[in-house]
């Protein structure tokens, strides 16, 4: 398919109110597939999200966490995979699944944003980001229901004149929202994680949403080593190649990458 | 009328001196690089807009036919930034591919309403030569500033508005000064253009025209946005506080 691009007006304006339906009729994304479709096979809606990312409320906001190891099938295909991704100043997606369908998502959420910006002259508000990506997880069932596409995100967003704050929703694969109070965690190493951060969040020295930076850094990379040791297709950690998980924060500065060198030096002093 | 060429030239005639009558109330823009980018500056309210990560607008006009230029604009930058990359949206492409012939036709076609704007672009580059500025009128017309030393462009309600912040402007020194100082003479060139002269005057000293600019103010609201050459995120477009352009119209 060729990108449509620049091309001439015809009526100087096309009155488009929201950016997906503009690029579908530039032919830049596809239509929705119809959601009464056949299934495949039965095997289709088995869960295909071999990842493990996380997220909680800490003291200066919200920490978002993810494996880099990206697989197909049993095979490792590619070891350095950014699946905590940055939509605007203030929102962080988090992606579990197909990466195709999943990097697709968060570039065209990204561009929505905006767009909604430019042309209604006010940035989209809390609610309508976290809508705005239940509607493209509802537009892509169809490709779930066939077997492929399967996308399970995890939304981290700060609005610091909101109250909280710090906002945390994750998503099923048909696009229902779920705001989380302390935390989330999707993919296919999510079980023991949210096992863990259950337990920091109740038994633990103090409950996530006071622990300052450092400790929620050690809280993410202990998670992540725990959901690698049984999950094949989370990479935890890498020692060899010094591959370390993702993570980034978003407070009331902003979003905020934590450097490699901070998250190694705090692995080998407080994780391995 | 059409198989008639003189009754046609005559009605697009009439036209001209009637698109030019409606647009001849408006407060003028200045666009100008500076040390940090390129400052926009206006009085009045909404009239500068955010097209996309480097491209600003100005415009001057009804505010319809404004609001559908500009939704045009954004449509085909987002549209083609988001199927290439930011990088790809070329303002020139944008104004003479897209918009130019768009307005060019909707004004020659006498039976239809023609758009009552005019259009200022200022895209930000790599460096202070590699700025662009296009000015689009209503009837399709593009005009970029040539070469020089000084880089602005400025879009006003009539021709003499516009001669009088373009002296005035080549006659002061600019191009690496603060956003304070770029302010200044941006407030100062604005006013320059709001003084109706009479025929053949000469353009008062900076001095004559600073002393009068608070008054030619009166209660209108300043508007300002910058593209930032070296701005930490993606998108170069900020616009100015309210309180950094309070501190410019309290002084004299």
């Amino acid at each position: 398919m060729e990108p449509a691009g620049v091309q001439p007006l015809e009526s100087g304006v096309s009155g488009a109110t929201d950016f997906p339906s503009l690029l579908r009729r530039n032919g830049l994304l596809r239509a929705p597939i119809e959601t009464n479709v056949t299934k495949v096979r039965d095997a289709a809606i088995l869960p295909t999200q071999a990842t493990t990312i996380l997220a909680f409320k800490f003291a200066d906001g919200v920490l978002v966490a993810g494996d880099r190891r990206a697989t197909a099938g049993n095979t490792v295909v590619y070891d350095r995979a950014d699946k905590v991704l940055e939509i605007d100043e203030h929102s962080i997606m988090a992606i579990a699944g197909v990466p195709a369908t999943a990097w697709e998502m968060a570039r065209v959420l990204e561009h929505s944003f905006q767009f909604f910006r430019r042309t209604q002259l006010q940035e989209m508000s809390v609610d309508g980001k976290v809508r705005a990506l239940s509607k493209l997880l509802r537009d892509n069932l169809g490709f779930v229901m066939q077997g492929v596409g399967v996308v399970v995100p995890i939304f981290a967003t700060f609005d610091a004149k909101a109250s909280p704050s710090a906002r945390l929703y994750f998503y099923d694969a048909m696009g229902a929202q779920f705001e989380a109070a302390d935390f989330a965690a999707t993919g296919s190493g999510s079980p023991a994680v949210r096992g863990i951060l259950y337990y920091e969040n109740t038994w633990g020295k103090k409950p996530l949403h006071k622990i300052g930076e450092d400790e929620a850094v050690v809280v993410a990379l202990r998670a992540l080593d725990t959901a690698s040791e049984a999950d094949t297709a989370t990479g935890g950690i890498d020692r060899h190649a010094r591959i370390f998980p993702m993570m980034k924060t978003v407070s009331a500065d902003g979003i905020k990458t934590l450097p490699e060198e901070r998250i190694a030096e705090l692995f080998h002093k407080r994780v391995a | 009328m059409i198989e008639e060429p003189y009754r046609w030239v005559e009605a697009i005639a009439t036209r001209r001196d009637y698109v030019e009558t409606q647009l001849s109330s408006g407060s003028p823009i200045i666009a100008l690089t500076f040390a940090d980018g390129i400052l926009l500056f206006t009085v009045g309210q909404q009239k500068l807009f955010e097209i996309y990560d480097r491209i600003a607008l100005g415009a001057i006009g009804h505010p319809g036919d404004i609001e559908r230029l500009r939704m045009a604009a954004i449509e085909l930058a987002s549209t083609e930034g988001f199927a290439r990359s930011a990088a790809d949206v070329s303002l020139r492409r944008l104004a003479y591919y897209s918009l130019s012939p768009v307005m060019k036709n909707a004004f020659e076609q006498i039976y239809g309403a023609p758009f009552l704007a005019r259009l200022l672009f200022a895209e930000i580059g790599a460096t202070p030569a590699e700025d662009l500025f296009l000015r689009v009128e209503y009837d399709g017309a593009i005009s970029q500033k040539k070469s020089g030393n000084k880089r602005f462009a400025v879009l006003a309600p009539t021709k003499k508005s516009a001669e009088q912040m373009e002296q005035f402007l080549e006659r002061e020194d600019h191009g690496d000064e603060d956003m304070t100082a770029a302010l200044e003479l941006a407030f100062d060139a604005w006013a320059a253009g709001q003084k109706q002269a009479e025929e053949g005057a000469v353009l008062p000293g900076r001095e004559e025209i600073r002393a009068c600019r608070r008054e030619r103010l009166g209660d209108g609201i300043m508007e300002a946005v910058v593209l930032e050459r070296r701005a930490r995120s993606p998108v170069q477009y900020r616009t100015v506080e309210q309180k950094q352009l309070a501190a410019l119209s309290e002084q004299v």
